[in-house]
């Protein structure tokens, strides 16, 4: 099976929470995304972004945390200890601990909706098309493509002391 | 690109029930709605006053936050693949009232016909009218509801409003009140169009809904950021704006809504010569009805149970026209518990 990706474009996020919206429909009240809002009230989603050489997955003291087949980092309920060394070493801070399933849980890449030949929800409804499931490949090319758009659209519209302050600002008009 | 996929619960349409479900509003709360209802088996008929669906999402909502490929490939994806009937063009409406963008539909539908030809209804009509501020010369040419401004020009750009509709924003300078989402986008778009933006507000940047960060964009792109003022009057020459009057304001004791509330302080007006201005404030619901035929509150809000159903049975109501203005996502949660309650009141479980 081909390794697939879930990538967060932050550039072309809107903060809209909709990510958020659907990850807590599908999983009950406990999203696996979530937005965070920094104090001059910018909206950032984040969530596991299942890495490719995951530090979760080295310190995990039971091997509890493993890759699936398409490359989703996900975890052996049973064999998670709840010792947290997961969230000690990830950048994100994603693992989350639930007292409930008493495991670590975080996003999956929902799991069960790929049994049934479905991909993530937060890809599928994002307004923006902010997050992209898929090969490398597909999310690379697609991310290349709309930033290249950008910069003719910046140099015809804008004059250099415009165009550093738009990028800088991160967003981008078209 | 591919579409918003709002049927994301389920590959295809499963084994139809035979109910049928009518909905108002073909924004994200009646899209998503639908989305869920298809997946369960109901079918879906879809009415919206507008040429297309995609509510404000489409219409209103500036192309560089949402593209307009990716709703109208969603709404699509709807007929074509879940059988999705839309009645575009159609108003829904009990009683009579004028709404923005009245001028695109042809037919009107009475919400109660509706709640007898279909097993249920759900209203997620929005919030598609703009409340008067209530000052002096607050009606003079020049002053433009957000709605409109917005909506003139993505309807210009996607061939519903002609061209010549949209006022020639290069070098103009507009005013804005209010620092609302609705405020920033208007702020968005008529800078680049090439106007001299100024935004005002009666409270802080740190108050400010849509936060510090996206103003602070606009103030790189040269809009001016104008904090605790609060328009007085709107002068006016041969019937046209001219200039705003403003008071500075300071911040008093909280309000209801825990922001410390802006106090005017006397005697100290000044004016801003300006050629348009937009306020940006209370945005109002629009319900499909006038009068009593379902509950709504001071604030126009339809008035909804637990299970999102309004003082008729079989009838919800969802999103904006629910809650008042709010985020997409809001609409989207909310077309989604709806849809829930919808299915389960259909099969008879509550």
């Amino acid at each position: 099976m081909e390794r697939k990706y879930l990538y967060l474009d932050y550039l072309t996020c809107i903060g809209c929470e909709t990510c958020e919206t659907v990850c807590d429909f599908i999983h009950d009240g406990s999203p696996h995304i979530r937005i965070y809002v920094t104090e001059n009230k910018q909206y950032l989603p984040i969530n596991c972004k299942h890495c490719d050489d995951a530090p979760c997955v080295r310190v995990c003291p039971t091997h509890a945390i493993y890759r699936d087949e398409d490359g989703a980092v996900r975890i052996h309920e049973d064999k998670c200890i709840g010792c947290l060394a997961c969230l000690q070493v990830c950048p994100y801070g994603v693992p989350f601990y639930s007292l409930k399933v008493r495991a670590i849980t975080k996003c999956d890449m929902c799991a069960d909706r790929r049994e049934e030949g479905l991909e993530p929800a937060c890809a599928l409804m994002c307004p923006a098309e902010a997050i992209q499931y898929g090969p490398l490949v597909m999310v690379l090319e697609l991310v290349n493509e709309r930033r290249a758009k950008n910069i003719p659209e910046h140099r015809r519209e804008l004059g250099e002391e415009e165009l550093r302050k738009s990028v800088s600002s991160g967003y981008v008009l078209l | 690109m591919r579409g918003i996929k709002f049927s994301f619960l389920c590959k295809e349409k499963p084994q139809r029930t035979g109910k049928r479900v009518a909905i108002v509003g073909a924004g994200p709360a009646g899209l998503t709605a639908a989305g869920y209802l298809v997946c369960k088996g109901h079918d879906v008929d879809i009415y919206d006053k507008m040429p297309e669906p995609g509510g404000l999402m489409l219409f209103v909502i500036p192309e560089f936050r949402i593209p307009v490929e990716r709703v109208r490939l969603g709404a699509k994806e709807l007929e074509e693949e879940f059988e999705v009937t839309y009645y575009p063009k159609t108003k829904v409406m009990e009683g009579e009232r004028e709404d923005e963008g009245d001028e695109f539909y042809e037919r009107v539908v009475k919400l109660s016909e509706l709640r007898e030809n279909y097993d249920a209804v759900l209203i997620a009509t929005g919030i598609w009218n703009v409340g008067r501020i209530g000052i002096p010369g607050d009606d003079l040419e020049g002053i433009l509801s957000p709605l409109e401004l917005l909506f003139w020009i993505k309807g210009a750009e996607l061939g519903y409003v002609p061209k010549e509709k949209v006022p020639d924003l290069r070098g103009k300078r507009v005013g804005i009140i209010g620092a609302g989402l609705t405020a920033v986008d208007a702020a968005f778009e008529c800078n680049r169009l090439g106007a001299e933006v100024e935004i005002f507000y009666r409270r802080t940047i740190r108050e400010a809904p849509a936060g510090a960060y996206e103003i602070n964009i606009l103030r790189n792109r040269g809009v001016k950021w104008f904090e605790l003022v609060t328009p007085k009057r709107v002068i006016g020459e041969n019937g046209r704006v001219k200039a705003i009057e403003l008071l500075r304001t300071r911040l008093g004791e909280p309000d209801e809504t825990g922001r410390r509330r802006p106090v005017p302080i006397e005697g100290s007006e000044f004016q801003v010569e300006l050629d348009y201005l937009v306020f940006a404030i209370g945005m109002v619901p629009t319900p499909p009805v006038n009068g009593s035929y379902i509950a709504t509150d001071r604030r126009g809000r339809i008035v909804v149970d637990s299970r999102h159903m309004t003082s008729v049975e079989g009838i919800f109501a969802a999103g904006d026209v629910a809650n008042g203005p709010t985020k997409v996502s809001r609409a989207i949660k909310d077309g989604l518990y709806a849809a829930v309650s919808i299915d389960r009141w259909l099969r008879g479980e509550s």
